[in-house]
C-alpha cells in the first residue's frame, strides 16, 4: 500500500464514519429507547427528550464504531461484513478507534449535563458492555456469546425510561428483557442461514458450536421465555388491553414460526425459508411491540 | 498535510485533488454538526434555567 493511500485511509470520508456507526442496527436502538421515554410516567421537555435520544444513539454508535475497530479481522473475512470500511480498506483502524472512544464520551457527557446522570452511568454502562463485555471478551470465546451480549442491545429502553423518570422500575426492567429473550432467537435465525459466515470467520456461534437442530431447539425454547415476558407486563397490570392483544398475537406467531424452525431439517442456507421468516419476522415483532407499549400509554393517558 | 505526505510518499494530483475534496466534504459536515451543537445547548440552557426559576 502506498503511503497516498494510507494517507487517504486517514482521512475517513464522511459517508465511511456514519457507516461505522451501523445506521440500520441504530434506528432499532433510536425506536426502543424512544418507546422507553415515551411510555415512562411523568413528563420531559421536548429539548431534553430529544437530547436523551440523541446520547443514546450516539452512545449506540459509538458501541458500533468500537465493535468494527476490534473485529475488523473477523468482517474480512465474512461475506456480509466484508464491505464495511475498515475490512474494505477504505479507512485505518486508528481512525475508529479515535472515533469511537470519542463519541462515546461526548454521549455519556450530553446525556449527563442535560438529561441526567444516572442515565448517563447507565449510557456509559451499555457501551461499556457492548464494546468490552460482548465485543472484546465473549463473542469470541464462547457459544453463549450473543445470550449475555444481547443485554447491550436491551438498555435503550430502560434508558430511555432513566431519563424521564432518573430511576428503573419494573416495566423498563420487562421491556429490557424482552430485547434480551428476543436476541437469541432472532440472532440465531440469521447465524442458521449464515453459518458458513460464522464459521470461516471462527465464531463460535450457536450453529457452529452445538448444530443446527440444537440452535433450531433452542430458539423454540427462548420464544416460549420471550412469550411469558412479553405478556407480563399487561398480565402484572402494568399496561392495558391495547399491549395485552399485541403481546398475545404476536407471541402466537412468534411461536408458531419458531415450532416451523425447530421441525426444519434443511442444511441449506438457500432451503431455509422457515428461519429466514422468523428473522424478518422478528424485527417486525419487535417494532410492534413497542410500539404498542406507548400506543397502550397514551390511550391511558 | 502536505509538509507530511512529501517527506513521505508525495501524492499524485488526482490523489492530492481527492484528497482536498474529502478534507473540504468534512469540514463542511462538521461545521454543520457544531452548528446544531451550539442551537442545542442554547435551547438546553433556556430549558435549564426556565425550569430551575
Amino acid at each position: 500500500m502506498t503511503t497516498a493511500s494510507h494517507t487517504m485511509q486517514g482521512l475517513a470520508s464522511a459517508k465511511d464514519l456514519f457507516a461505522l456507526t451501523k445506521p440500520r442496527v441504530m434506528s432499532l436502538v433510536i425506536f426502543t429507547a424512544l418507546c422507553g421515554l415515551l411510555a415512562a410516567p411523568g413528563s420531559i421537555h421536548p429539548v431534553i427528550g430529544f437530547t436523551a435520544i440523541l446520547a443514546i444513539s450516539l452512545g449506540a454508535g459509538a458501541s458500533a464504531a468500537l465493535n468494527q475497530w476490534y473485529e475488523s479481522d473477523i468482517d474480512a473475512v465474512m461475506k456480509r461484513t466484508s464491505e464495511r470500511p475498515l475490512p474494505a480498506g477504505r479507512m485505518d483502524r486508528e481512525t475508529a478507534l479515535h472515533f469511537g472512544v470519542g463519541l462515546s464520551v461526548f454521549s455519556v457527557l450530553l446525556m449527563g449535563v442535560a438529561v441526567n446522570w444516572f442515565s448517563a452511568i447507565f449510557l456509559a454502562f451499555s457501551i461499556f458492555f457492548y464494546a468490552v463485555v460482548y465485543t472484546i471478551w465473549l463473542k469470541r470465546s464462547t457459544p453463549q456469546n450473543i445470550v449475555i451480549g444481547g443485554a447491550a442491545g436491551a438498555f435503550p429502553p430502560a434508558i430511555g425510561w432513566a431519563a424521564v423518570t432518573g430511576d428503573v422500575t419494573l416495566m423498563p426492567v420487562l421491556l429490557f428483557a424482552i430485547i434480551f429473550f428476543w436476541t437469541p432467537p432472532h440472532f440465531w435465525a440469521l447465524a442458521l442461514f449464515m453459518n458458513s459466515d460464522y464459521s470461516k470467520a471462527g465464531v463460535p456461534m450457536m450453529p457452529v458450536v452445538a448444530g443446527r437442530q440444537s440452535t433450531r431447539n433452542q430458539i423454540f425454547g427462548y420464544s416460549l421465555v420471550l412469550a411469558a415476558i412479553a405478556i407480563a407486563p399487561f398480565a402484572l397490570g402494568l399496561t392495558g388491553l391495547v399491549y395485552g392483544v399485541a403481546a398475545i398475537v404476536l407471541s402466537v406467531v412468534f411461536c408458531a414460526l419458531s415450532v416451523s424452525v425447530a421441525r426444519s431439517k434443511t442444511t441449506v442456507p438457500e432451503d431455509m425459508v422457515a428461519e429466514k421468516r422468523l428473522f424478518k419476522f422478528s424485527i417486525l415483532y419487535l417494532f410492534v411491540l413497542f410500539a404498542a407499549v406507548v400506543a397502550d400509554r397514551m390511550i391511558v393517558a | 498535510m502536505s509538509e507530511i505526505d512529501e517527506s513521505k510518499a508525495p501524492m499524485s494530483s488526482e490523489e492530492q485533488k481527492a484528497y482536498q475534496a474529502r478534507q473540504k466534504h468534512r469540514s463542511v459536515i462538521l461545521a454543520g454538526i457544531l452548528g446544531f451543537m451550539v442551537v442545542l445547548f442554547y435551547l438546553i440552557t433556556f430549558v435549564k434555567i426556565g425550569s430551575s426559576s
